[in-house]
């Protein structure tokens, strides 16, 4: 049978106009609501215990707002890679992401990232007025300016196991009154002692350089008083003239040298993961790291879902202090909106709708792999009967991210990436015996004078900004 | 009925202009020059900038040679070059030797060869990134499979594991690379061997010359040219290492695994310094094309 259809260029055009023209009448004929339901926005983040919780509960944020979300999650340092390619060759790459407090300031100065204050200031829903302040200090503020918003902020605090503990003859001070030296005491008594058919380690440290071995050390270092610079950030000029070989940052090293001898030697190269996974296998005393590690290391595994050895004999308690007032580092992971989107409006609807306290809540009661987020940095959530009987480490976690300072643990300044993979070097090095804690300081001293001066840090010539924790306080205020 | 030809008047015979061949494939080779070319030029460019993307997002001013000075003033650059040039000489060495090794027993068809070809094969294939997470679980100091080997066979291992130590971290890298590309020198210098006049061997056994001898006068010169440029490939491919290097220690302890791949990739793509990165791309090139440049000398110089 022959087929009448006949393909010929002008058959050809016909179709395609007739079908071009469809699309357009069509077009405007879809109603609005149509066309808002297809709207989706492209959320890329830091895959950490956040995102599975958003992940997880994505539907909710659909139905409420008809944008549909197409959610990425990749590791924090392929993300900074990716963003900044994408910024600088303009090519947009998604209209929310995550922003390390460290890259703040670069991507708000560059403009990569849309300021916030404006959109807060619009919209009381925002509830700018539940955060705790020091964080959205150490997080989200830049020179006056909030740049993102904390969907996950964490602290520092000390996990270890409590029948150990009891057995090894050691209390640990729950409400922070001990110091580092008791710490290390500790530490050293548990070490090497057999129990529930192990040797016991007194502690395990992340000391795979650069960022892993710098988190952990900079907490004891700020604690015992160091200071990176002169004067930065809570100065009217400021001086990057750096200050770390100095004798507090000294004692530091030398206990931080000493834990390192009571812990298990591979941990020279353990990441932040690693690290609290050795502690989650139950052979390790007790060691200080980001508060997840809480209900972390209550699993066996990342996401696993199944409990770890020392789920039910977790202790928990505050850091312990130097010989000043305490400053505990403060980290996580913060929302901004891409200055190059074009969906500014949808974006902010769900940076306001991840942190807000409902669905910060709803994250922390998500259990598809075990109850895996308690990072609140809104002090509403930390008095929630319900979230408070899953993680009863709230009340001591508010009062470590009430002490927290994380401008002063781990600075802020436009060449922190190249700084910290100094100091994580020659950190590591002490950790193998290739420096000792003398000949680190002074050459990570060298390295920080060299760096500063090559990118015109010092001598500083720039405008200064009197970065304090009243000065967002009162940011705070005005934006209520 | 008889067909009558009728030949075409002749044309005259117009003669193309001289330089007709290069105008047809100019397009190709500008094309191929600016590919080649343009990246390299625009990293020269900004080599003589001072432009970090953690200050700006544009280069902020003409440094001259500060960037190739900042390189080469913390020793990091030289010391990533000695353990990249060591990483490199030692890597390649052995996986020549090994690769050959495997090529000739291959050709003494053995049972199952077919299948041990295709299983040699499969190494290569899998992407380093994660070749480095299977070494990674492999060198665990807490039950992995090669310290468990090593002390089951007496060998004593550092404190702080294979990874771990300074004096192993560079060579357990190196071990990962060499298990993953031995299989691909093995597999070329097997087709190589498989080219060799199979007379001149036999008349070479017929003389009564040992297999050792046959190797290195027959076999050995007539794979040269073969064996020479997978050397050289295998020479860059290694000088460049970063991605195990990355998943395994990241250049470390200290900097005893750090690669100029890995110190190229903190300056660039951590540090987000790209008139640094530059510059030491650049010194890079320079170092690589010098030693391809002597290895050719030396090695083709007396070739047809």
């Amino acid at each position: 049978m022959k087929s009448d259809f006949n393909l010929s260029r002008r058959n050809l055009l016909k179709g395609g106009v007739a079908l071009a023209g469809t699309a357009a009448v069509g077009g405007g004929l879809v109603p609005r609501r149509a066309m808002a339901a297809d709207k989706t926005l492209r959320v890329l983040l830091a895959g950490d215990p956040f995102y599975y919780a958003i992940e997880g509960l994505k539907d909710q944020f659909e139905q409420e707002t008809g944008i549909k979300l197409q959610i990425e999650a990749i590791s924090l340092e392929a993300l900074q890679a990716r963003l900044t390619s994408s910024f600088i060759s303009n090519e947009p790459d998604a209209d929310v992401i995550s922003v390390d407090q460290m890259w703040l300031g670069q991507y708000l100065e560059s403009k990569w990232i849309t300021p916030l204050n404006e959109f807060i200031k619009a919209d009381s829903d925002t509830d700018i007025a539940d955060y705790i302040p020091e964080v959205l200090y150490s997080l989200n503020t830049w020179r006056g300016q909030i740049g993102t918003l904390p969907v996950a902020a964490y602290g520092q605090m000390v996990l270890y196991r409590k029948d150990f503990a009891e057995k090894a003859g050691i209390a640990v001070p729950e409400d922070g009154s001990w110091s580092w030296s008791d710490y290390l005491a500790a530490v050293q008594k548990m070490n090497g002692q057999d129990f529930d058919g192990k040797k016991m380690s007194g502690t395990v440290l992340a000391g795979q350089q650069p960022a892993p071995v710098v988190h952990m050390y900079s907490q004891l270092a700020a604690s015992m008083g160091t200071r990176w610079f002169k004067d930065f950030p809570a100065a009217s000029a400021w001086d990057f003239q750096p200050t770390l070989n100095s004798p507090e940052n000294l004692a530091a090293l030398k206990i931080f040298s000493e834990l390192y001898k009571n812990a298990p030697p591979e941990s020279v190269g353990y990441n932040w993961f690693d690290a609290g996974m050795r502690f989650a296998k139950g052979d390790v005393g007790m060691f200080y790291w980001w508060t997840p590690y809480a209900y972390l290391c209550k699993k066996d595994g990342y996401m696993s879902g199944k409990d770890s050895v020392v789920a039910d004999k977790l202790g928990m308690a505050r850091l312990p202090k130097g010989p000043g007032e305490q400053v505990v580092s403060l980290g996580g992971h913060s929302l901004g909106i891409t200055a190059n989107t074009a969906n500014r409006d949808a974006s902010w609807q769900f940076v306001k709708w991840a942190t807000s306290a409902k669905t910060q809540k709803a994250m922390g009661l998500y259990n598809k792999y075990g109850y895996q987020f308690s990072d609140f940095a809104r002090p509403s959530l930390y008095k929630d009967a319900e979230l408070l009987k899953i993680y009863p480490h709230l009340t001591a976690q508010l009062g470590d991210l009430e002490r927290g300072n994380g401008k002063i643990v781990r600075p802020p300044v436009p060449v922190y990436t190249t700084l910290e993979g100094i100091y994580g070097l020659n950190l590591n090095k002490v950790l193998t015996g290739q420096l000792t804690p003398e000949a680190c300081l002074s050459d990570t001293q060298t390295y920080f004078e060299t760096i500063l001066k090559g990118n015109f840090l010092i001598p500083y010539q720039q405008a200064s900004f009197n970065d304090t924790l009243d000065a967002t306080k009162s940011l705070l205020k005005s934006l209520a | 009925m008889t067909a009558i030809s009728i030949a075409a008047p002749p044309r005259a015979r117009r003669r193309l202009p001289d330089y007709t061949p290069w105008l047809l494939i100019s397009p190709s080779i500008l094309l191929l020059v600016a590919l080649i070319a343009f990246p390299l030029l625009f990293a020269l460019k900004n080599s003589f900038y001072f432009w970090n993307l953690q200050m700006g997002p544009s280069p902020m001013g003409f440094i001259g040679f500060d960037n190739y000075k900042m390189a080469l003033s913390n020793g990091m650059f030289l010391d990533s070059l000695k353990t990249t040039l060591m990483m490199t000489v030692v890597g390649t060495a052995v996986e020549f030797t090994l690769g050959l090794a495997i090529a000739l027993l291959l050709l003494r068809k053995l049972s199952g060869i077919k299948l041990t070809r295709v299983l040699l094969i499969m190494p290569t294939t899998i992407a380093p990134i994660v070749v480095g997470f299977l070494f990674r679980y492999m060198y665990d100091p807490n039950g992995g499979l090669i310290p468990w080997l090593l002390t089951s066979s007496g060998i004593p291992l550092p404190a702080a594991g294979l990874l771990g130590s300074p004096s192993t971290a560079l060579w357990a890298v190196l071990f990962a690379d060499i298990w993953q590309w031995t299989p691909f020198f093995a597999i070329v210098l097997y087709a190589a061997l498989l080219a060799v006049p199979g007379e001149i061997v036999e008349a070479a056994k017929i003389d009564g010359i040992s297999p050792w001898k046959q190797l290195l006068h027959i076999k050995l010169p007539l794979i040269r040219k073969t064996a020479m440029i997978v050397v050289m490939l295998r020479f860059m491919q290694i000088f460049n290492t970063f991605d195990l290097v990355v998943v395994l220690t990241k250049g470390g302890p200290g900097t005893s695994s750090r690669t100029l791949g890995y110190s190229l990739y903190q300056a660039g793509m951590v540090d987000f310094n790209i008139g640094l990165s530059s510059a030491m791309t650049w010194m890079m090139v320079i170092i690589v094309n010098a030693i391809i440049g002597l290895f050719v000398f030396f090695a083709f110089k007396d070739w047809d």
